[in-house]
């Protein structure tokens, strides 16, 4: 019979982690990141902790995932030390966007967003979809990109977000929206500029 | 049956396919059937159907690129091994 307390898959020695995990690790934290530097302090603080948390790895999953579960409070961290060199304004258009009768009545920017230029949901099975998607994301500005890869992207609560960035939820509710438009104009004119049906 | 406000408010806050069935449901009927906030609250849905499959395709495809610099790599060996030997004395 097994035995629980053994892990269910083979740990892979630390010594070893670079060259399995470290380039995965790297363009994980880059496609979050955008920022070599950043991302490079992000793996090594990520096999730092893990090499300290190891006994705690009970082993149900990939290695490599657990790592990754550890490089999400690092990813956070950057972003955080990040948004403290650069604070977060909320600008007049914004503003006017969060009194406007739509958002007030009923939580909406407008009732006519412009229709998608094609249908993204074919594309999904497409890899090089997630390549100009990978892309698409970088062009989104920041604030706005930052409040996106928390929210979106690595799954963090509205409240948390909020906590991190230090604004109020409907800000949040504004930077998303400008993430989500700047992502679609970018989508179009990277994915239907090429020549794909 | 929602309203648009409770609807923008519940998917400003979760996905809308982590939603209990009935929930899900109510929501997706509002969006389709909604001329004030119909489509861009089915806007919004689709972004979060994007973000969701674009977590998926990195769990099982992400590339192994941009890749380290081979000076920081040796950077981190240096680094676990220095570590793994302090564990092993432990």
């Amino acid at each position: 019979m097994a035995d629980p307390s053994q892990p269910k898959v083979a740990i892979a020695p630390p010594d070893t982690w670079v060259e399995r995990y470290g380039d995965y690790l790297f363009a994980y934290a880059m496609s979050r990141l955008r920022n070599r530097e950043a991302a490079s302090d992000c793996v090594q603080d990520t096999f730092l902790a893990g090499i300290k948390s190891l006994e705690r790895f009970d082993g149900s999953r990939d290695i490599k995932f657990w790592l990754r579960g550890i490089m999400h409070n690092k990813i956070v961290d950057q972003i955080r030390k990040s948004i403290k060199e650069n604070q977060v304004n909320i600008d007049n258009e914004d503003e006017t966007l969060l009194e406007s009768f739509w958002f007030k009545y009923s939580g909406i920017a407008t009732t006519n967003p412009e229709p998608w230029q094609f249908n993204p949901r074919k594309a999904y099975d497409n890899t090089e979809f997630w390549d100009v998607f990978n892309t698409c994301i970088d062009q989104v500005k920041e604030p706005a990109r930052q409040a996106f890869i928390l929210r979106m992207l690595e799954d963090l609560k509205t409240e948390e977000v909020c906590k991190v960035m230090n604004i109020t939820p409907n800000h949040l509710w504004v930077l998303l929206h400008r993430a989500r438009q700047q992502l679609k104009v970018a989508l179009e004119q990277k994915w239907t500029g090429k020549d794909v049906k | 049956m929602l309203t648009c406000k409770q609807v923008s408010h519940t998917l400003s806050e979760e996905d809308y396919e982590k939603l209990s069935p009935l929930r899900k449901r109510l929501l997706k009927l509002h969006v389709k059937l909604c001329i004030v906030c119909g489509k861009f609250n089915r806007q919004v849905m689709d972004n979060q159907d994007m973000c969701r499959h674009y977590k998926a395709h990195q769990e099982t495809s992400l590339r192994d690129s941009p890749e380290l610099d081979d000076r920081k790599k040796d950077e981190l060996k240096a680094m676990l091994a220095a570590h793994s030997s302090d564990s092993k004395e432990e």
